[in-house]
C-alpha cells in the first residue's frame, strides 16, 4: 500500500532492556553449579578408591609379593607370584580363544553379513552376550567343561573369560571395518582382486589399528573379571601344573578370597593385588588410546 | 564459447577395430531403469568421453564394463557389452578376470594403506607370480609411465597415503597399468585435483591411448575436448549423441547436445 506503512514493517520493532529477568539468570548459574559439582562428586569417588588402592596396594606391595607363592591360612610373609602369572596366563588364554572367533565374526557382520536379517540376528545375540552377566558365563562353562571332565582347570577359565571379550570384540571389529569408505573396497575389486583379497590386505589393513585397539580393550575386560573364574580356574596357593589341569591361582579369585580372610597378611596381598590390576588395565588402556591416535 | 575450447588435433583412425561394443544395453538400480537402450562402440588405442550433465548415467555405464556394480545386489544389466567378441555381462564371465583386464581409476585417490611399491605390485601380484627382478621392473616401469617415479624413487617404502591428492591419483594410475589391462576407465579422475595435477593427468592420458584403450567420465567440457577423439553426450539416461570429438563440439547434430557443449544447460 502505502509506503509510510511498509517502512514501518521493516523497522525491527524497538524493545526496552531488561527483558532477561534477575531469575532467569540465578536458574541458569544454578544449573552450571549442580552440573559441576555432581561431577565432581563422581571424580572424588574415583579419586578416593584409586588414593585408597595406592595407599594400601604400596603397603603390601614388596619384591616377596612377584617372588613368592600366595601364603596358606595363617603362614606368614608370602606373595602373588603364581597368582600374577597364573592371570597372565588366563589372560591371554581368553583373548587367544576371543580373537580369531570376534575378528572373523565382526567381519562377516561388516563385510558379507551387511544388512542382512541373518546379520541383524547376530548383531542382536551378540548385544545380549555384551552385557550378560559374567557369572552366568562361569556356570556355563562350569556345566560344559567342569563337570564332565570332573575337575576345574585353567581351559575352562580361560574358555570362559574368551566367551566374555568374544562379544567386545566382534562389536569393535564390525564398528572399525565399517569405518573404511567403500571406495576402498571397490578400488581392490576394480583390480580384479576376489573379496577375500579385499579384506585381508586391503580392509583389514586399513582398519588395523582400531581392531588391534578392540583386542586390548576385551584383554583390559577380562583381566579383571572373577566370577567365571571361580567355577572354573578355581584358585589355591601353590604353583598350578603347566598343563593347566587342576585349580589355577589368579589374582581377582585370590583378592576376593583374601580380602574377606581373618588375616593380615592375606589382606595387605588382596590390596597389593588389586593394585597391579588396576596399574595393569590403565596401562592397558593407555596403549589403546595411543594405537588409536597414531592410526589416525 | 566453442572457440574457446582447444580441440585436439583429429588423429582419430576411423578404422581401428571396435574394443567395446555395447548393444541394447539397460540398467536398473532396483526397479529404477537408469540406462535405456544403450549402444556405442570403443575404438581401440582411442579416449572416448562420456559426457553429460548430473545424473545422466555417464557413471553408471562406466561402471558397468568392469562389472563393478556386480558388488552391488540390487543392480541389474541386460542387453550386451561385448569385449573382443566376447559378452561380459553374461553370468559365465569371471569378475574377476575381467577387472584385471579392464582397469579403473576413481574420482577420489584411492591408495590402499601399504607402501608405495605394493601399491603398485598390488594388481600384479594378483594374477602373475613374476621374480623379484622382473617385479622391480613392472612397478619401476608403470610408476615412470604415470609420470611419478622421479617423486618417489627414493622413497618406494613409504606409506602411499602419504603422498599429495594429485600424486595419489598418479599412484593409482601406475597400479592400474602396471597390470597391463587392455582398456582403463577413467571416472572424473581430475575433479578432486587442482589445476597443475590436472594438466599432469591430462599428459599421461594422452601419452596412454598409444597402448590402452580408454574411456572417461568427465564434467569438465574442456577437458572431454582437449584429451578425447571420440564423444558420447548422454541426458536422461540415454545417449542423445555420439561422434567424432570434433564433430560433437564444433558441429553436433543434435539441438540438445549443442546446447549442452555451448553451456546453456547442464
Amino acid at each position: 500500500m502505502t509506503m509510510a506503512t511498509s517502512t514501518k514493517t521493516m523497522t525491527a520493532p524497538h524493545v526496552e532492556w531488561g527483558r532477561v529477568r534477575p531469575a532467569r539468570r540465578t536458574a541458569d548459574r544454578m544449573m552450571k553449579v549442580i552440573a559441576t559439582s555432581f561431577t565432581l562428586i563422581a571424580i572424588v569417588v574415583l579419586f578416593w578408591i584409586l588414593g585408597m588402592l595406592i595407599v594400601k596396594g604400596l603397603g603390601g606391595l614388596s619384591a616377596s609379593t612377584f617372588t613368592q607363592v600366595t601364603p596358606g591360612p595363617g603362614t606368614e610373609g608370602g606373595g602373588l607370584a603364581n597368582a600374577i602369572v597364573g592371570s597372565i596366563v588366563l589372560t591371554f588364554l581368553g583373548i587367544a580363544v576371543a580373537t580369531p572367533i570376534g575378528v572373523l565374526a565382526g567381519t562377516y557382520l561388516a563385510e558379507y553379513g551387511k544388512a542382512s536379517k541373518l546379520a541383524d540376528l547376530i548383531r542382536f545375540i551378540n548385544d545380549i552376550l555384551l552385557s550378560a552377566p559374567s557369572i552366568l558365563i562361569g556356570l556355563f562353562v562350569y556345566v560344559i567343561l567342569v563337570e564332565p571332565f570332573r575337575g576345574y582347570s585353567g581351559w575352562a577359565g580361560g574358555v570362559a573369560l574368551g566367551i566374555i571379550a568374544i562379544p567386545v570384540i566382534v562389536r569393535t571389529t564390525e564398528d572399525m571395518l565399517r569405518l573404511v569408505p567403500g571406495s576402498l573396497r571397490e578400488a581392490g575389486a576394480a583390480l580384479g582382486a576376489p573379496p577375500s583379497v579385499v579384506i585381508t590386505s586391503v580392509t583389514w589393513r586399513a582398519a588395523k589399528s582400531g581392531m588391534v585397539t578392540g583386542i586390548l580393550l576385551a584383554l583390559a575386560r577380562i583381566a579383571g573379571e572373577t566370577a567365571p573364574l571361580i567355577f572354573t580356574a578355581l584358585n589355591n596357593n601353590f604353583w598350578f601344573s603347566p598343563n593347566l589341569i587342576g585349580g589355577v591361582s589368579n589374582l581377582p579369585v585370590t583378592i576376593y578370597q583374601f580380602a574377606s580372610a581373618p588375616y593380615e597378611n592375606w589382606q595387605q596381598l588382596a590390596w597389593a593385588g588389586s593394585l597391579i590390576i588396576t596399574v595393569s588395565i590403565l596401562v592397558l588402556s593407555i596403549i589403546a588410546r595411543r594405537i588409536v591416535r597414531g592410526g589416525k | 564459447m566453442l572457440s574457446t575450447l582447444e580441440l585436439s588435433p583429429q588423429t582419430l583412425d576411423a578404422e581401428a577395430p571396435v574394443r567395446i561394443a555395447v548393444k541394447n544395453l539397460d540398467f536398473y538400480y532396483g526397479e529404477h531403469k537408469a540406462l535405456k537402450n544403450i549402444n556405442l562402440d570403443f575404438r581401440d588405442r582411442h579416449v572416448t568421453a562420456l559426457i553429460g550433465p548430473s545424473g545422466c548415467g555417464k557413471s553408471t555405464l562406466l561402471r558397468i564394463f568392469n562389472r563393478i556394480y556386480s558388488l552391488y545386489p540390487e543392480q541389474k544389466a541386460t542387453g550386451e557389452i561385448l569385449l573382443d567378441g566376447r559378452n561380459i555381462i553374461g553370468n559365465d564371465v569371471d569378475v574377476n578376470e575381467l577387472r584385471s583386464r579392464v582397469g579403473m581409476v576413481f574420482q577420489k585417490p584411492t591408495p590402499f594403506p601399504m607402501s608405495i611399491y605394493d601399491n603398485v605390485a598390488f594388481g600384479i601380484r594378483l594374477y602373475e607370480k613374476p621374480p623379484k627382478s622382473e617385479l622391480d621392473d613392472r612397478v619401476e616401469g608403470a610408476l615412470r609411465r604415470s609420470a611419478l617415479w622421479d617423486e618417489v624413487k627414493d622413497k618406494l617404502k613409504s606409506s602411499g597415503m602419504g603422498l599429495s591428492g594429485g600424486q595419489q591419483q598418479r599412484l593409482c594410475i601406475a597400479r592400474t597399468i602396471a597390470q597391463k589391462p587392455e582398456v582403463i576407465l577413467f571416472d572424473e579422475p581430475t575433479s578432486a585435483l587442482d589445476p597443475i595435477s590436472t594438466g599432469k593427468i591430462e599428459d599421461l592420458l594422452e601419452q596412454l591411448k598409444s597402448d590402452f584403450t580408454i574411456v572417461i567420465v568427465t564434467h569438465n567440457m574442456q577437458q572431454a575436448a582437449r584429451i578425447s577423439q571420440y564423444t558420447a553426450f548422454m541426458y536422461l539416461g540415454e545417449v542423445i549423441e555420439f561422434d567424432a570429438t570434433n564433430t560433437i563440439f564444433m558441429n553436433p547434430h543434435k539441438k540438445q547436445t549443442q546446447d549442452y557443449v555451448t553451456g546453456r544447460f547442464g
